[in-house]
């Protein structure tokens, strides 16, 4: 495993001056927000209409190239329902960015809710983007305190739907320092935008440790996460 | 028996194009509008369980290319519009019984015909009638899903011109069949407006069928006409829909009227009496092709592409010109069975007829894999009679049915069976009738958007009636177990029961219901972390047990099964596989039990096998992640054939003392005893071999460190594919020295259960005093 992280095998192109830097990301949101969407026009520049739920979590990678530097995404896409809730930390432990998705529709939310609400059944809250500031909460207390955080509002290509403003979310996000895009997995509008600007946040310091082997290990037996990231 | 020209012809297909919607694609929920067809073939599911003496049986609703739906039905006789002799007072009496009968049960189960014409009622020489194609109306939504308008313009009734009516515009189509059965055709050489305003004229009629009959200068014929009939003419041609009888009123006057018996027709014999399903199933395997016959008979017609492009594409998307056929083409392509009677012409005719006590045959087909046997004609037409007579004696059949499923279960009654191996019986319907499943609960919105991506690709399931089903399916297990709740997957893990009983509802719920205790206890309870970390430990147990090299390696890279091993299990992989797949791999797991997917696992590691030794842990993660071609037969054959004693003691490391004992008696184990040297002296367990524990270097990973008999006796039981037992006096060091062999890629590697003290108070007849070998250690 060393030896696959060191800068010179991991060269794409053989380019003799870029270094690689491995990032662990992870996205958190209420499902059917389109996070394996997101992850799926990222990485494999596909979209599927029924992208099937995910149960647990799925892994994929990609790699981004900045002017200096090659940025290696290991995406964990977790499941979206409330119940694997408690799968989450095993999978943000360790992580150097996330990305937190809402709905901008808001599907679940008023739409739906209220048309119930005439039956008086006690609903958490379920609407998406209210779920997504609670995920940026619990990243805050819980994650590493070094974790770049970005907030996505997926879905723009509904935007006659539009539930939720882009400003309110935009303050929101200046208010919690976090990146904030609308994205639209459909149409890939900001998909690959979005995670350029994390890989541009990240710190990408010299020497630092990091990686799939060692980000796995903690997984597994649920050590501290690093605070450092990265590679050389 | 083929010199009757009418029975040369089984079924027929007749075939039209769903409406395309025009415009915008997308629902309000970002999904694509659910095509026309779709619609139409979930609907029309209901119409392939209709038996009725008087209505063709549905046979088929295929979706072709371009929205092309076709539609395969039992035919029979000739259509009323083809017999030219007129029929007798009597006779008429006689039919109208017949299709009332037929009009009364399809509105019994809220089917509103509409369509009803002279060339949809079928009647043979003998004078039986069966109506065609009567379900038109009811699974193009109303006509909704089709650009075409449905039914024949003279059969109209006043309100359906006016665009509107319900089941009594049946009745006055009825009674227009009536009357011209005893005057002769209405409105012959009219064009359909004209014809319609005439329809439309008869609202100021005081008696539309004395107005109808004086309008084709028939009254003196129909004064002619017997009273009765002529009363229940009259008494349909009710210009108020709620004043016109009903077909039960109908029934019972013509039956009272009906002096006519029919001849009872001697059921055929032979491949003639076999279900129809099953006729046009084996059809279908001998190389029948519907298409092909449509094609032949210019049904679908093959024009360049060029010329169905519209001539004109307005803003909003709608398009104009370019259509193809814009009205319903009424042609039926009929087939014979020709093709299957030649296939299977060799067969004698006891074979139709296979008795419960007969020896079971051996088929040659039994060696070829499972998707190979289910294409075969003859195997499939064995297999196929032999079920059915199983499953007419069942619950009594129980245990024959599961013997037979052990060796395959023919597609076509999957569902049957499914049900009968997992013991589903009583009244389903009622207990299933009984169950809220409409009141909104909290759980919806996440039942709500998980069904439209739940195995879209299957064209049942994607419809809006597999939708509406499916959530009704989750709402009333949800209900009726309070103690477990919704998590992702279970409506993956309910889609397999939908898909195989479409139309039956109650028997899906039911094989539900009785799936998941038995496959899946506790995995919905609302904590199930320790369920699921108990059942994933037990995996990874049985993968060090069979493959120690490769649980080795992942355990090295850390790649624990929580990671990609959850949707497996909690779904009983059907989350992971598609439809075609998951019905193969429950039929294993049915018969053989709940141990069957923790094989599964493994079978998938060992298929993986190569791939996963290479790889670090990103490459395995993405590997599970897009899980690549599995062979499920290869999977699911390496465990069929160990048997289940066998393979029951194999879940657990941990060997019990009787399963224990019967690997003894077959010679099917190697024991290590790894006591000290004294203890085994003084007596162990006969054939054992010794390795004393403290002798062991733990760090060295080879056999040979353990001695030459040790290594030699190692080595042999790996190549019998023997169980290695390690015997012990305490647990500890057992499970220590099980890891170490594990380490050395020794499989098949369990623990006494209790050790040697236990065995040796249960059964001391085992225990021998060792021979003194000089040399061995």
């Amino acid at each position: 495993m060393a030896t696959n992280r060191s800068g010179a095998s991991q060269r794409p192109n053989g380019a003799p001056q870029t270094k690689v830097c491995q990032f662990k990301l992870v996205l958190l949101g209420e499902s059917a927000v389109g996070k394996s969407s997101l992850v799926l026009r990222f990485v494999k520049g596909q979209f599927h209409e029924y992208q099937e739920s995910t149960i647990g979590a799925a892994f994929l990678t990609q790699t981004v190239c900045l002017d200096d530097t090659t940025v290696k995404f290991e995406i964990w896409d977790t499941a979206g329902q409330e119940r694997y809730h408690s799968l989450a930390p095993m999978y943000y432990r360790g992580a150097q960015a996330a990305i937190v998705v809402y709905d901008i529709t808001n599907q679940g939310g008023a739409g739906v809710c209220g048309m119930r609400a005439i039956f008086t059944i006690e609903l958490p809250t379920r609407d998406t983007f209210g779920r997504a500031k609670n995920w940026v909460k619990e990243l805050q207390r819980q994650a590493s305190p070094s974790i770049v955080i970005a907030l996505a509002g997926n879905k723009s290509d509904l935007a006659a739907k539009r539930m939720v403003e882009f400003d309110e979310a935009q303050a929101y996000a200046d208010e919690n320092g976090l990146l904030f895009m609308e994205t639209s997995a459909k149409t890939a509008m900001n998909v690959n935008d979005i995670f350029l600007a994390i890989a541009n946040k990240l710190p990408k310091s010299e020497g630092a440790g990091g990686g799939s082997a060692a980000g796995a290990r903690r997984l597994a037996d649920g050590e501290q996460p690093r605070s450092s990231t990265c590679c050389k | 028996m083929r010199d009757n020209n009418e029975e040369k012809y089984i079924f027929a297909a007749c075939t039209y194009f769903a409406k395309n919607h025009p415009g915008e694609t997308c629902g309000s929920n970002g999904l694509p509008l659910t095509p026309s067809s779709i619609s139409i073939l979930g609907r029309a599911q209901r119409l392939l369980t209709i038996q009725h003496p008087n209505l063709c049986t549905y046979l088929d609703i295929i979706r072709g290319k371009h929205e092309r739906i076709i539609v395969v039905t039992e035919v029979f006789g000739k259509s009323l519009e083809e017999w030219k002799s007129k029929f007798s007072f009597d006779e008429v009496i006689n039919i109208g019984l017949q299709i009332s009968e037929a009009m009364l049960f399809l509105h019994k189960q809220d089917i509103v015909h509409r369509t009803l014409a002279d060339g949809n009622i079928l009647v043979d020489s003998s004078g039986r009638v069966k109506l065609f194609n009567y379900g038109m109306y009811y699974m193009t939504g109303g006509g909704s899903d089709v650009p075409f308008p449905l039914g024949l313009p003279r059969y109209l009734s006043p309100e359906t011109i006016l665009n509107g009516g319900g089941p009594a515009a049946d009745i006055w189509t009825f009674g227009i069949i009536l009357l011209e059965l005893c005057i002769g055709k209405l409105w012959q050489n009219l064009k359909p407006g004209p014809i319609l305003r005439r329809i439309l004229t008869l609202v100021h009629a005081a008696n539309p069928a004395e107005r109808i009959a004086r309008e084709h200068d028939c009254f003196e014929a129909y004064k002619l006409v017997p009273d009765h009939l002529r009363n229940i003419i009259e008494k349909c041609l009710k210009i108020y829909p709620s004043e016109r009888a009903t077909f039960e009123e109908l029934v019972e006057e013509l039956s009272q009227a009906n002096v006519k018996t029919l001849v009872d027709v001697k059921k055929p014999r032979g491949l003639m009496g076999c279900k129809l399903q099953y006729l046009y199933h084996w059809w279908q395997l001998t190389g029948g092709d519907i298409q092909a016959e449509l094609k032949k008979n210019g049904l679908i017609k093959n024009s360049p592409p060029i010329l169905s492009m519209p001539i004109a594409i307005l803003l909003d998307g709608c398009t104009i010109g370019g259509k193809r056929g814009a009205l319903f083409d009424r042609r039926i392509a009929k087939y014979s069975l020709d093709l299957l009677k030649t296939r299977l012409s060799h067969i004698p005719p006891q074979d139709f007829y296979p008795l419960m006590h007969e020896r079971r045959r051996d088929y040659e087909a039994v060696a070829l894999p499972k998707i190979i046997r289910e294409r075969d004609t003859e195997y499939q037409f064995y297999r196929l009679l032999w079920f059915q007579r199983l499953l007419i004696g069942y619950p009594y059949t129980a245990q024959y049915i599961r013997a037979e499923a052990e060796i395959d279960i023919p597609p076509l009654v999957r569902g049957d069976v499914w049900a009968a191996l997992l013991g589903v019986k009583g009244d389903i319907e009622e207990q299933y009738e009984r169950i809220d499943k409409e009141t909104p609960t909290p759980t919806d919105r996440q039942i709500d958007v998980d069904i439209p991506r739940c195995h879209q690709y299957c064209w049942l399931l994607c419809g809006s009636a597999g939708h509406r089903t499916l959530k009704r399916l989750l709402k009333a297990w949800l209900l009726t177990n309070p103690q477990y709740v919704y998590w992702q997957g279970l409506d993956s893990l309910t889609a397999p029961f939908l898909y195989l009983n479409f139309c039956n509802e109650a028997r899906a719920f039911a094989c539900l219901s009785a799936f998941v205790p038995k496959f899946l206890h506790k995995f919905f309870l609302k904590d199930n972390s320790a369920v699921i970390k108990e059942y994933l430990a037990k995996f990874w147990q049985m993968a060090a047990f069979h493959e120690p090299e490769l649980a080795t390696h992942l355990h090295e890279i850390n790649f624990v099964p929580e990671l990609f091993a959850i949707p497996w299990f909690l779904t009983m992989f059907s989350h992971v596989f598609p439809l075609h797949k998951i019905v193969h791999l429950w039929d294993a797991l049915l018969v053989e039990g709940p141990a069957l997917p923790l094989f599964m696992g493994v079978g998938i590691l060992r298929q993986l096998r190569d791939t996963l030794l290479d790889s670090g842990f990103n490459e395995c993660i993405l590997l599970f992640s897009d899980l690549p071609e599995i062979d499920i037969g290869e999977c699911v054959k390496d465990i069929v054939e160990i048997p289940m004693e066998v393979l029951l003691s194999e879940i657990s490391p941990r060997i019990s003392m009787s399963d224990f004992f019967s690997l003894t008696c077959q010679d099917k184990c190697c024991v290590v005893d790894i006591r000290s040297n004294l203890l085994y002296e003084k007596s162990c367990i006969e054939g054992s071999v010794n390795v004393p524990y403290s002798g062991v270097q733990l760090g060295q990973r080879d056999l040979r460190a353990l001695g030459l008999h040790a290594h030699r006796a190692l080595r042999d039981a790996v190549t019998h594919k023997n169980t290695i037992v390690i015997a012990s006096a305490e647990d500890e060091t057992a499970q220590l020295f099980s890891d170490y062999l594990v380490k050395c890629n020794v499989p098949r590697v369990c623990i006494l259960y209790g050790g040697i003290s236990a065995l040796h108070s249960h059964v001391p007849s085992l225990f021998v005093v060792p021979i003194k070998k000089t040399g061995s250690k």
